[in-house]
Parts: structure tokens; C-alpha cells; sequence
């Protein structure tokens, strides 16, 4: 509970309808996807339930969350922001912290098509921002958790992949001018909207140094270097004729295709083929999507029920190291020449176009261009979560792979993740093949604490293997501890990231939990 | 999901396995067309924390049932706040398999049964509805006030007219409207008067399911002592509760329409006739309980089997209740059978429609928070284009014009059968 006066100071700034520290309401912010591995990180039971903010904050405006962010440093509150929120890293990370849920600032500032990009604020959806472009010809990135979730939290803050990374990039590529609340409340401007003549949205560099890499780095900060409440992403050209109509009723939906798309499985033998297709493709620059997902996980992202999907799982035995791509074009011409690229690909690398074996809904079309096959991962238990999780090449990539499988297996056998065969695992290569994404989703059932318990031992063990066979620092290394047993296998960079969050934020206001804390190592 | 009844802690495992990813929040995904009209939880949309989404509240469910948090008047203005629209559980079933409505649905039923609830306003239409047989408190005796004296009524018919108390009481013109097309159209009905009680459902949808278990039965035998087979509602809130909710007490096999499927029926059989011009430009909104809400429960036997270590589920699946089978194409076959009219959809329709707002005893305890819901809807129905709102709902047509008196809105509003009815008129 906060002490009155506290309490009133935040109430003045938002009104008292927009904070709360009644347990119904904050109990429901402590309550979290994963926050069981939280608990089990922390030595505790599996509870689904994390740790309670001590009040949640609802700001309306970006006044409002300086207001919000100065009240917190006058009286020594740690501050969370999230906007959509999805994932445990959202929780707070200790119970002096307040939860800034910032679903008010929902507005699309602006779309500005001719120089593409769009202005956004925290809590609009992808699926939104996409339906807006699209009434201009464009498309927006969408990051692997669904269009559900925020756009700016993914360029400002998370890792930012995405199926349609191929096409889309990666989010914090696609970053411009960011409107930046400092841990402290101060108000800054990053990029061409920071300029003094004609600000605009336009760059996320300048003036002077850029500050991309301090605001975000790797995989962000959330919200453990302040909050930001506007963010100006670019956009792309949508993939085809910008048509969307569904038919029939949920769940049974039919998709009118539009011209000039198409998706294809093409099944390769082994890894190495894998690589190289994958490579190729991106080379050629023709997939709107372009990715690897294991066997199990492509015939889960086109399964509609648990049920579907275990029928498929034992029907498509020969599916080995799946390749997904989907292309679009403007014009029949356009459509023609990508079609035949991709029937010369598959010839040049040994593919088969497992495409028709499939049990592909239109349906899946409308999913794929709305960046929702990861959803599908829930299908099974309802609970998963990635380890590894590296952003270098693709080679790199598939060698994590290969090296993963024993470790995985080891853990299939000991009954607690569930048999993926050791190969699950989700390959998004952007900036046309010369960078690539990989982590290992695995299934574990939430309703068991052996298997929850077994799943955090097996995480563990992934990051382990990250630093010893050097395969990149995994996207998982949240909060102090983490960092100070990475960074000495990386350079000592969590001496650079401390003392980034100490400039930023010296009294540690930005809750650190899930980034790393301004204190000096212990 | 299925037929049978279950408590608030038969309901956990699927509570802890929310993942909080917020589809609850939003029309389904592959429906989303603008930025304005993605969303589709008015409670959620009204009052913001994550508590007020269908998610939010199998939170709260499992912390109360855990012992995490108490009772308080927060909590239980967050449960009451929901109109229990169901639309929350269309979309996390979209691909998911949790049930957040049935959750809402137990928790407040946990809450009567704790003797915690419901609010004041509930209870006072529970008291009423007891002593009167319907909510309002008005005299069993008016029930038929509405009926002109030239609408000829068939004792004996096997079919009966299921009016409902808000019909009956409030929005006559249904009433009337709905006995003219019948007599126009040769169908012969009966009508229960003052033996007509409350289907129950303002009850069920506050938690009070000792109280509506009386009524399902009372209500049963006047059906069958009176020789009755089919039942026609004009009523979206009777139709669901008699189609739906009543099988899960009482097994019957009364056939359960509403006008909107008898009139098409007599469409297609060539009973009605509709001749007359209608020139509007209309745009209509599906009633919660007509559509997504109405869908029977279904029996399920099985068992839980393991087929791959760790991976549980029903075998059989769990037949779900998704908003697949609601009656969306009636209303609609017979709005576009209307000579003249113009029938223009808004964003969100059918199973993801917005509610109006009226719902879950809202309209009761929260007449403000529905009157804003409605004005949204309304928002959306004016965008279309369209210069008539039409509904098949009495409750829905109370809050939607208590909404367009309210913000003066340039937009008319009529039920389905009135229309009808002008459609026919000499």
C-alpha cells in the first residue's frame, strides 16, 4: 500500500478513476504468462502469480507520465511501465513499485505514407496499425507475439522479431523519432522530432549522437530506462493487393485471398540444406515471410485445435527441416517472376514444395499476413517459453540448433518439456539473410510443477551452452544477476550497461528488475 | 462448455492457464479493419485496468478462489461491471480453448452462493421477480396490457408467444408489432398472460441460480399443461435462457425460435408477404443473446487422456461454444426481404458484435456505464452511413434509444418486427 500522500500525489495528476491499490485490481497485474518461471528463477514455488505492484497507475498523456515519473523519484517509487503487456517481463520486480499501464495512450498520431512511417502511441495493436496502412498500400512490422501487442514496445523495448521479419525487418530497425520520458520525468526526444527547425518524425539518428542503441540495445530495456509514449516506425509496402475480407463465423473464418499472394512448405532433408535455402531466398529478396519453424511447430501454426494438431503430428513423419515462405507482388507480372524464383530456388537447393500435403486454410493466409503463426504455439498446453534466442547469422543459428537438440532430448527424457524431438525452434532471417534470429520454444505444462521446475533447469541450461560454445548472448538475461553472470563471458558489457542505467537513472526509478540496476556490483 | 453444471473450482486449470495475452480484449484478430472499431469488451473499454477484461476477471476468479484476495466492494464492482456479453469468449476461443465467460458466469454464482452478492439493484429485482414474476415490480395482471383488442389470440395453439417481462412492460410497440405479423401472416399463437413468468434470465446473469432453478421449473410445466410445443420469443435475453440455459437444469424439448426465425421461415414458405416499400438505410446490431450467447450446451462424455507426456486433454474434445451457430442470417434474410430498405453492416457483427451495453444487470446497477456502451455502438452504427438502427431485442432497443435521446443522435431506431410490419401494412 502506498502512504496517502503518495497515493494522492498520483491521483492528482490522473484522476482518481486511473489508480488503484485495491487487490482485485492490482492482484490481476501480478498475474503473468511465465511468471511461474519467475517464481522458480527466484527459488519459489511454480505460482502463476508474480509480484503485486504496490499501486496501477492508468496515464492519459505523455504530462501525465512525467507527472507520474516525477512523483515516483520525489518519493522513491520504482516505476513499471508496460502498454500491451504480454510476458513476465512486464511484471514489477519488487513490491515499492508502481505498474504505469499506459492502454489510455492509444492513438495513431499520424500516417505518413508517402515518406512511410507511422506515428504511434503504446497501446495501439498491431492489427490496428496494419489495418490503417493498409488503406494506404502499407504494412507495418509485427513482432512473433501476435498483433495483439504493441508495435512500440517492440521497436522501443523487447526483441522485435517477427514472421514477416523477412520483409519487415527486425523492430528495433525500424525505429524513428521516439518520444522518450527520462527515468527521472524529464522529456526527451530522440532523433529528427528532437530538432529545433521543423521537427519531424522522419529519423530515429540525431541530432548529434544517436541514441537507438543507448535507448534499446539488444532487446530492449523495458521500461528499466523510462517510458516511451510516442514512437514513429517505418513502414513497408503491403505485400499484395491490400484486400482483407474474412467470411463465416468464428472459428470456422474463410479468407478471400487476395491476388497475387502465395504460401509454400518446402521441405528440405537436413540442416545444411536448410541454411542454404534459406540463405538463397533471402538473397533473391522475393519472400514477404521466409522463415524456419520446426516440423511440429509449422503444423502447429496452421492447426486450428489441440486435436488437429496431434492428428497432423503423426501424418507428416517426413516433414524434416520445413521452410516457409510466402510471396506477394503487385501486379500478375510481378507475381509470375517470383513464382518461377521460387520454383528455381527449390530446384537449385534440393527442396520439396511440401506445400500441398498441407492442410492450409485460406484462413492461414489472412494469420500469416497478420503475423499470428506464433500464437499457435499455446495450443498444445497453453504454456511455452524460448530459450536461447540469439540475433546473428543464419549459420550461427543453425548451429545452435544442432547443439541444442542433446541438451533438449536429455530433458524429453527426463518427462518434463514436452517431445518436440528436440528441434523446435523458430529461424527469422531479416536484413535479407545477412542477420537471422533463433530460439528454441518449449512446452512445458503449466498445471505441473515437475514440468515447470523442469523447463526453468532446461533454461538454464541453454544459457549455459550460449556462452560456452559462444553462440551469442541469449535474449533472456534479465536483471542483475543474469547480466553479472554473463557479462564477463561478453566482454564485461554489463559494466557498460550498468553504467548506462546509472546516467540515466542513478536512484534506479525505472524498475531494473528486468533490466539491470544502477547499483555497483556486490 | 457443456451441459453439465460446474462450480467456480472446476474452472481453475483453465483460469492458470490464462496467458494474459489480451485476445479477450479484441474482436478476433483476422476481423480487425480499423483502428476504431478493434476492440470489443465495453467494460475493458470503460474502465481500463486489466480486471475489467474477460482475462482479468479469470484472475481475479482463481485469486478469490485461492484466497488471495477477499471480498470487497471493488471486487465486486469488477465482477458486476461486465455485461456478460460473451465477446470475450469468442475471441479467446478463437484459438484457444479457456472460457472466460463461464468464469464470470460461476464466480458470480460463487458470490450469491457466499452470500456476498449480488448488488442492491440485482437483489431488487430478484425480491420483485419473486413476488411478481417479473423485474419491474409491475402487476402480474397488466401483463397483457399491451394486446389491442382486434389481435386474435389461439387459446389452443401448440404455439406460444413467449413475450417476456421487458417486452411486455416496456417496449409494447414488440409486443404488438410481433401479434400483428403473426395474425396478418396466419399464425396462430397463444399467449400466457398474467401465467407468463420471468425466463430467468436478469436472475441467472446476476449469479442467482437457487432462485431461477424455481422459475425453469415453474415455467416448464405451465408450458406443458398448457399443451404448448413451440415457443416464439421476440426477446434475445428470454430466447438464449430458454434455448441455452435451460437444458443445463431441465431438460426439454420445447422448440425454442425467435420472431426473427419464424419470419424468415414464413418468408420462405410464402406466409408473409412483404410488399410495401421501406426506404431506409439500415444497419443492424446483433443482440448478444440472439447470436453468440445462444448457442446450446452440448452433453460431453470422456475422459482426459495423456496421448504425448505432459500434453492433457479432453477425449472427445470439449465442444465449445464459440458464437458459431448464433442466429445471425434470420434477421438479416428478413431486413433484406424488405422491399426499398437498404441494409448496411457495421464493423463489428455477429459473433464479435459490440453489445449494446445493456446486459449482465448492468442496465440496473450501472445505468451511466450502459448508457456510454450504447452511445459507442451507436457511434459505430452511424459511421455506416446507415439512418436506422434495427435490433431484435427489447433490452437492446432500451438502451440504444435511451442512447440516441441521450446524445441526440441522427439515427432511428425500430425492432425487426416493426419494419416487418410497416413492410406489410396495406
Amino acid at each position: 500500500m502506498l502512504d496517502d500522500n503518495i497515493y494522492e500525489a498520483f491521483e492528482q495528476i490522473v484522476g482518481p478513476e486511473n489508480i488503484s491499490q485495491a487487490p482485485a485490481i492490482i492482484d490481476t497485474y501480478a498475474f503473468q504468462w511465465a511468471a511461474e518461471v519467475l517464481n522458480v528463477l527466484d527459488g519459489k514455488p511454480p505460482a502463476r502469480y508474480y509480484i503485486r505492484p504496490a499501486a496501477v497507475i492508468l496515464p492519459g498523456s505523455v504530462e501525465e507520465v512525467q507527472g507520474v515519473v516525477k512523483v515516483c523519484n520525489r518519493y522513491k517509487i520504482s516505476f513499471k511501465a508496460f502498454s500491451t503487456g504480454l510476458g513476465p517481463w512486464n511484471c514489477v520486480s519488487s513490491t515499492n513499485t508502481v505498474q504505469i499501464d499506459l492502454r489510455r495512450m492509444n492513438k495513431i498520431i499520424k500516417i505518413d505514407a508517402k515518406n512511410m512511417f507511422a506515428v504511434i502511441e503504446p497501446y495501439v495493436s498491431g492489427a490496428q496499425l496494419q489495418s490503417e496502412t493498409m488503406k494506404f498500400g502499407l504494412n507495418c512490422g509485427m513482432p512473433g507475439a501476435g498483433p495483439q501487442v504493441s508495435p512500440l514496445a517492440s521497436a522501443t523495448s523487447m526483441c522485435g522479431m517477427g514472421f514477416t521479419s523477412a520483409s519487415t525487418g527486425f523492430a528495433g530497425r525500424s525505429v524513428l523519432g521516439v518520444e522518450w520520458v527520462l527515468p527521472s520525468g524529464e522529456l526527451l526526444h530522440v532523433g529528427s522530432i528532437g530538432i529545433t527547425n521543423d521537427p519531424d518524425w522522419f529519423s530515429g539518428d540525431g541530432p548529434g549522437p544517436s541514441l537507438r542503441g543507448i535507448m534499446r540495445g539488444f532487446v530492449g530495456a523495458k521500461s528499466g530506462m523510462g517510458i516511451f509514449t510516442k514512437v514513429a516506425v517505418k513502414l513497408y509496402p503491403f505485400p499484395c493487393k491490400p484486400e482483407w475480407k474474412v467470411t463465416g463465423e468464428s472459428p470456422n473464418y474463410e479468407f478471400e485471398i487476395p491476388n497475387y499472394l502465395k504460401l509454400y512448405v518446402i521441405n528440405y532433408k537436413n540442416w545444411d540444406e536448410l541454411a542454404n535455402a534459406l540463405r538463397r531466398f533471402e538473397e533473391e529478396e522475393i519472400g514477404f515471410m521466409c522463415y524456419h519453424l520446426s516440423a511440429s511447430a509449422t503444423l502447429a501454426g496452421f492447426a486450428k485445435t489441440r486435436e488437429e494438431l496431434v492428428t497432423q503430428l503423426a501424418s507428416h513423419g517426413r516433414l524434416k527441416r520445413p521452410l516457409t515462405v510466402m510471396i506477394g507482388a503487385q501486379t500478375e507480372r510481378e507475381f509470375e517472376y517470383k513464382k518461377q524464383v521460387v520454383e528455381a530456388l527449390i530446384q537449385e537447393t534440393g527442396g520439396k514444395d511440401y506445400t500441398k500435403k498441407l492442410k492450409i486454410r485460406s484462413i492461414s493466409y489472412a494469420e500469416g499476413l497478420r503475423c499470428m503463426y506464433g500464437f499457435h504455439g499455446f495450443l498444445i498446453t497453453g504454456a511455452f517459453q524460448s530459450t536461447h534466442g540469439c540475433m546473428d547469422n543464419i549459420d550461427n543459428s543453425v548451429h545452435m540448433a544442432q547443439l541444442n537438440a542433446p541438451l533438449k532430448k536429455k530433458f524429453i527424457k527426463k518427462g518434463v518439456i514436452i517431445d518436440d524431438q528436440g528441434d523446435g525452434l523458430w529461424l527469422a532471417s531479416f536484413e535479407r539473410g545477412h542477420m537471422a534470429h533463433c530460439e528454441m520454444p518449449t512446452m512445458y505444462n503449466v498445471n505441473i510443477t515437475e514440468s515447470v521446475e523442469g523447463f526453468v533447469e532446461y533454461a538454464n541450461a541453454c544459457d549455459e551452452m550460449d556462452l560456452e560454445e559462444h553462440l551469442g548472448l541469449p535474449f533472456f538475461i534479465l536483471g542483475d544477476k543474469k547480466h553479472e553472470w554473463a557479462g564477463p563471458h561478453c566482454m564485461n558489457y554489463h559494466i557498460w550497461l550498468r553504467k548506462i542505467k546509472e546516467s540515466f537513472d542513478p536512484q534506479n526509478i525505472a524498475d531494473p528488475g528486468f533490466y539491470i540496476s544502477s547499483k555497483k556490483e556486490s | 462448455m457443456t451441459l453439465e453444471l460446474k462450480k467456480l473450482a472446476d474452472y481453475k486449470d483453465i483460469m492458470e492457464r490464462c496467458i494474459r495475452c489480451s485476445m479477450c480484449k479484441w474482436i478476433p484478430q483476422v476481423q480487425i479493419k480499423s483502428w476504431k472499431y478493434a476492440q470489443v469488451c465495453p467494460s475493458i473499454d470503460e474502465y481500463n485496468f486489466h480486471a475489467y477484461s474477460g482475462g482479468g476477471r479469470m484472475i481475479i476468479a482463481l485469486s478469490l478462489l485461492t484466497e488471495r484476495i477477499g471480498y470487497s466492494e471493488e471486487l465486486l464492482n469488477i465482477v458486476y461491471r461486465c455485461t456478460a456479453c460473451g465477446a470475450c469468449a469468442v475471441s479467446c476461443k478463437y484459438l484457444n480453448d479457456l472460457e472466460p465467460l463461464e468464469v464470470i458466469e460461476a464466480l458470480r454464482k460463487k458470490i450469491v452462493e457466499d452470500g456476498e452478492g449480488p448488488l442492491p439493484a440485482h437483489k431488487k429485482y430478484m425480491k420483485l421477480t419473486e413476488e411478481v414474476h417479473n423485474p419491474y415490480g409491475e402487476e402480474p395482471s397488466k401483463r397483457l396490457d399491451w394486446l389491442p383488442s382486434d389481435i386474435k389470440v389461439s387459446k389452443n395453439s401448440k404455439l406460444a408467444y413467449f413475450v417476456g417481462c421487458t417486452t411486455s412492460y416496456r417496449r409494447k410497440e414488440i409486443a404488438i408489432a410481433t401479434a400483428r405479423i403473426f395474425n396478418k401472416a396466419g399464425v396462430e399463437f397463444q399467449l400466457l398472460g398474467e401465467d407468463e413468468f420471468c425466463c430467468g434470465s436478469p436472475i441467472l446473469r446476476a449469479g442467482g441460480e437457487a432462485q431461477v432453478l424455481d422459475l425453469i421449473k415453474r415455467n416448464i410445466k405451465a408450458f406443458k399443461e398448457r399443451g404448448i410445443e413451440t415457443i416464439v420469443t421476440s426477446c434475445a435475453g428470454c430466447y438464449s435462457t430458454l434455448k441455452a440455459d435451460y437444458p443445463r437444469y431441465v431438460k426439454h424439448d420445447f422448440k425454442i425460435l425467435h420472431t426473427s426465425e419464424l419470419l424468415e421461415q414464413l418468408l420462405k414458405e410464402g406466409k408473409l408477404k412483404l410488399k410495401k416499400e421501406v426506404p431506409l438505410t439500415v444497419t443492424y446490431h446483433d443482440p448478444c443473446h440472439l447470436g453468440r450467447c445462444s448457442e446450446p450446451y452440448k452433453e460431453w462424455h470422456g475422459e482426459i487422456m495423456e496421448p504425448i507426456p505432459l500434453v492433457r486433454f479432453p477425449v472427445p474434445p470439449l465442444p465449445l461454444r464459440q458464437g458459431t451457430y448464433g442466429c445471425y442470417y434470420p434477421p438479416r434474410n428478413v431486413l433484406k426481404a424488405i422491399p426499398g430498405l437498404k441494409l448496411v453492416e457495421m464493423e463489428r457483427i455477429k459473433e464479435y458484435a459490440y453489445c449494446c451495453g445493456a446486459g449482465g444487470g448492468v442496465k440496473a446497477a450501472f445505468p451511466d456505464f450502459a448508457l456510454k456502451t450504447a452511445g459507442r455502438r451507436l457511434e459505430e452504427a452511424i459511421d455506416t452511413g446507415a439512418d436506422t438502427l434495427v435490433s431484435c431485442c427489447p433490452f437492446c432497443a432500451t438502451n440504444l434509444q435511451d442512447a440516441i435521446k441521450a446524445n441526440n443522435a441522427p439515427i432511428k431506431f425500430y425492432d425487426l418486427t416493426e419494419l416487418v410490419l410497416k413492410a406489410m401494412e396495406d
